[in-house]
């Protein structure tokens, strides 16, 4: 039984780590709360689920789709949003996420109604029995893809030119400028990036969900910036353990102690961080 | 010069010690200031000025050491009862406040005087006449002027701080640490950046605060102006005074000059 | 008072006036530069707190109105003290934190309805009357804040907390005062919303809420206290403005924009304008975007006032 709880919480976890990642990215490198990432994550849902019903795509080319168009969103983001305000007012930028936030999300509910859809059965359902645990290929594939994801990240982060121009400019932009790196292109970078995994993770929730609504995002991106802050802010690899862990709790205490509770304790634990860890589990990795 | 043989001791340090972690900033200081002594502190780079002048105004806790003011112990972990005690600083990295005046910024200054309690001071906010001002404020702007005049700034008044030269800034920063009405006044590099006419006239605005019976403790680099001026001179490095007394001893120190040159000078 | 007006505006002008006490409650704080994005929390602890004093106590309106504004206050003392040490992105997670948990606490806590939410408030009658009081009150107070010391003791501890400190300003009792001035304004606002809707759930104080609190004050101008009411009020016309717009547009004669394209461009936009959740939304939030592109201090600034010429006592030390 517990092992059942066990895969659901890290099914949640890592919904919240995809999730996080991006807005853990997007930190980093701006020192910006990127409101708008959770309708982001919606958007990749239902583009996942509109190429899947009516360009009768396979789940990997959806997921892949979805991946493209939200990166795309990306970029309109940073050119709608993020050069255009002057960045001496702290508040300017949020108020201009926050502003595309309620587009979006309005957008949806304008184009595709209040309601949930369902989300079309893509995997074939069949059960894996490995010595205590059953998982089924849903549950497999959610998983999979997910930590696939999530290596790929990292590896990109830790390994190559892009990922070190981008780990630069989170440190210090002005540095990062005098050592070449073209500051503007690797925050647009970065936005793809982490709009593109949010993309992922909006079709794979759909998957695990069978349903999905345009009032998804507002939920995952606070979630998400508690899972933010928990690992440390900028932090990459901080942001995908706390999302699990994050996820594991969740599950854990719905289970064993209630469900209306569960929300709870996320936010208790957001409390205690900010009053006692501040840096979070794993330390901080923003811009100067 | 005034008499300071019937002033006392308006500041007696023993022992002050601050750490960084493993590192000494401050070790085992002790010191005395003279009423109405302009008292300099000087040292190179690191040497624990700065740290000083935080531990003195409540910005750092000691690990160790005592400090009395005025024959009282100061142990008061807010800052700014410390203000309101008497001990006022400027800073070396000018702290202004960018969007307020001149004039609004030194009456920040005057408002502890006026106000002996945030209570009061809400009070009164609340129940001020709709027109006009009130006694209070009127008296915090007639003295925030008298110190505008006094560092001649007075035509600058309705001026937002951000906007001005960096020399008048400084002004601005003792203006308003003036404002508070202390019996200390610690002056941190106060003449960073200044060429040598602008120096000549901080010399004579610092002399003008010490006949209005300030006791300053003056952290400086610029050699000309602190041996000129100062009444005494404490000597730091390393976090250790290593020289004290009279500007002419210490110029002759051979410690100071070796700390300061990095080699004996041959005598 | 207002018995001419007829009730669709009524109940138009009470939201629309809970909105400005809610901005003015987010405006205390944000004078000594703490962003909160709690305000909603406060109104839910003054709503639900008034809520009990009147259905369960049988205590009169104003008095529970009254007390409910009073406990926001001591809860919003209380999260100001973590509060003090913790600024930006922290202190919007800090305050977003304790929204939410009073939502959780709320949703789970069946005295006051649980999932059902708290059902048959007792309705004021006079709730118009109310919250014009309460707005007068606030401009008074707001407009003799700002003149006076403590109101420039508050924009020392925003533009510069530790020059502030060291210059003798008790920055830690003002910003708790802040905190606690600010909550009790939404403590008011929540305990007017909640006996005018006469119902509310965990979800009605909700976080698009405090951040639609946020936006008033920063659209209208977070440096003049005439900012929050100005913001609040051109936000909650902007959906009215477009209702009449609609409503010009179908007066226009119908030989004007019967052909192809122009009445394809008509339909849209009456569509558009249209009176409806979404629609209004998506406008609300380019008019942010767009906003914050070209005017980010705000549609009122401190300048601005100054350039308007207005009475001497809106402004200092003309």
């Amino acid at each position: 039984m517990i092992y059942q709880q066990l895969i659901n919480g890290l099914m949640l976890g890592a919904s919240y780590a995809l999730i996080a990642i991006g807005y853990t990215l997007i930190f980093g490198v701006l020192n910006l709360l990127y409101f708008a990432h959770g309708e982001v994550f919606m958007v990749g849902a239902f583009a996942g689920l509109y190429l899947v019903v009516y360009g009768g795509a396979n789940i990997y080319v959806a997921m892949l789709g979805a991946m493209v168009i939200c990166a795309l969103l990306g970029v309109l983001a940073v050119y709608v949003s993020v050069r255009p305000v002057p960045k001496d007012r702290p508040l300017a930028p949020l108020i201009s996420t926050i502003g595309l936030t309620i587009v979006l999300q309005n957008l949806a509910v304008y184009i595709l109604g209040g309601q949930q859809v369902a989300f079309p059965e893509t995997i074939e359902q069949s059960l894996y029995t490995i010595g205590p645990v059953t998982i089924s290929s849903v549950q497999l594939f959610v998983l999979g893809v997910a930590v696939t994801v999530m290596v790929l990240l990292w590896l990109l982060i830790e390994h190559t030119k892009v990922g070190r121009a981008i780990r630069t400019v989170a440190e210090n932009h002005e540095t990062a400028a005098l050592l070449g790196v073209d500051v503007n292109r690797v925050v647009l970078l970065t936005f793809m990036i982490g709009s593109g995994i949010a993309g992922v993770a909006g079709v794979l929730d759909g998957i695990k969900n069978s349903g999905i609504s345009p009032f998804m995002g507002l939920g995952a991106a606070i979630k998400g910036l508690i899972v933010m802050l928990l690992g440390g802010l900028g932090n990459v690899l901080g942001a995908m353990v706390a999302g699990l862990l994050l996820g594991l709790i969740e599950i854990l205490s719905a289970a064993y102690i209630g469900t209306t509770e569960r929300d709870f304790f996320s936010f208790a634990i957001l409390i205690l961080i900010l009053l006692y860890r501040p840096n979070g589990l794993f330390g901080t990795r923003t811009t100067e | 010069m005034p008499d300071v043989s019937s002033g006392g001791i308006c500041l007696a340090i023993e022992g002050l010690t601050k750490r960084f972690g493993g590192f000494c900033a401050l070790n085992e200081l002790d010191l005395e200031v003279a009423q109405g002594h302009i008292h300099a502190l000087i040292g190179p780079n690191g040497a624990g000025k700065t740290t000083f002048l935080n531990l003195l105004t409540g910005v750092l806790s000691a690990d160790a050491g005592k400090i009395t003011f005025n024959g009282q112990p100061v142990d008061d972990s807010r800052p700014f009862r410390r203000t309101v005690r008497g001990i006022a600083r400027t800073f070396q990295n000018i702290r202004l406040f960018p969007h307020l005046t001149v004039l609004e910024t030194v009456m920040i200054g005057e408002h502890c005087r006026a106000f002996p309690s945030v209570w009061a001071a809400f009070t009164k906010a609340v129940l001020q006449r709709p027109f006009g001002e009130c006694s209070e404020e009127r008296q915090m702007r007639e003295h925030a002027t008298e110190l505008l005049k006094f560092l001649g700034l007075a035509d600058r008044r309705e001026a937002r701080a951000s906007d001005l030269p960096y020399g008048e800034q400084r002004k601005l920063e003792m203006a308003r640490a003036l404002a508070t009405q202390p019996k200390l006044l610690l002056l941190d590099e106060p003449a960073a950046g200044m060429n040598p006419r602008e120096t000549v006239e901080l010399d004579g605005v610092i002399t003008r605060i010490r006949e209005r019976g300030v006791t300053i403790i003056l952290v400086e680099h610029d050699m000309r102006l602190v041996m000129g001026i100062s009444d005494c001179v404490t000597v730091l490095n390393f976090g250790t005074k290593i020289a004290d007394g009279p500007p002419e001893r210490i110029q002759e120190d051979p410690a100071v000059i070796e700390a300061y040159l990095g080699e004996e000078v041959p005598l | 008072m207002f018995d001419w007006m007829d009730g669709y505006t009524r109940v138009l002008l009470v939201f629309a006036g809970i909105n400005v006490i809610a901005a003015y409650s987010f405006y205390v704080p944000y004078k000594t530069g703490q962003v909160s994005l709690g305000q909603a929390g406060f109104m839910a602890v003054g709503a639900y707190s008034s809520a009990i004093l009147t259905q369960k106590f049988g205590v009169p309106f104003a008095v529970a109105l009254a007390s409910g504004g009073l406990i926001a206050a001591v809860t919003g003392v209380a999260v100001g003290f973590p509060a003090l040490r913790i600024k930006g992105v922290y202190l919007l997670l800090l305050t977003l934190g304790f929204s939410e948990i009073i939502s959780v606490i709320a949703l789970s806590w069946d005295y006051v309805g649980g999932a059902q939410g708290f059902r048959n408030i007792s309705f004021n009658p006079w709730t118009l009357e109310y919250v014009a009081g309460v707005i007068v009150v606030l401009l008074l107070l707001f407009s003799r804040l700002e003149r006076s010391s403590l109101g420039r003791a508050m924009d020392a501890i925003h533009q510069n907390e530790t020059a502030a400190e060291v210059m003798g300003i008790d920055v830690v009792r003002i910003k708790l005062l802040s905190f606690g001035l600010g909550a009790a304004i939404a403590g008011l606002a929540g305990g007017l919303y909640a006996h005018h809707a006469t119902y509310m759930d965990s979800t009605t104080f909700n976080v698009m809420l405090s951040v639609e609190i946020l936006v008033f004050v920063v659209v209208g101008g977070g440096s003049t206290f005439w900012g929050p009411l100005l913001g609040a009020a051109v936000l909650n016309a902007i959906p009215e403005i477009l209702r009449a717009l609609r409503d010009w547009l179908e007066l226009l004669p119908v030989e004007w924009t019967d052909f192809y394209p122009i009445n394809r461009a008509y339909d849209l936009l009456h569509d558009f304008l249209d009176f409806e959740n979404a629609k209004r939304l998506i406008a609300y939030g380019l008019i942010l975007m767009v906003m914050m592109i070209a005017r980010p201090d705000g549609l009122l600034t401190r300048d601005g006032l100054l350039r308007l010429r207005l009475p001497r006592w809106k402004t200092r030390y003309a």
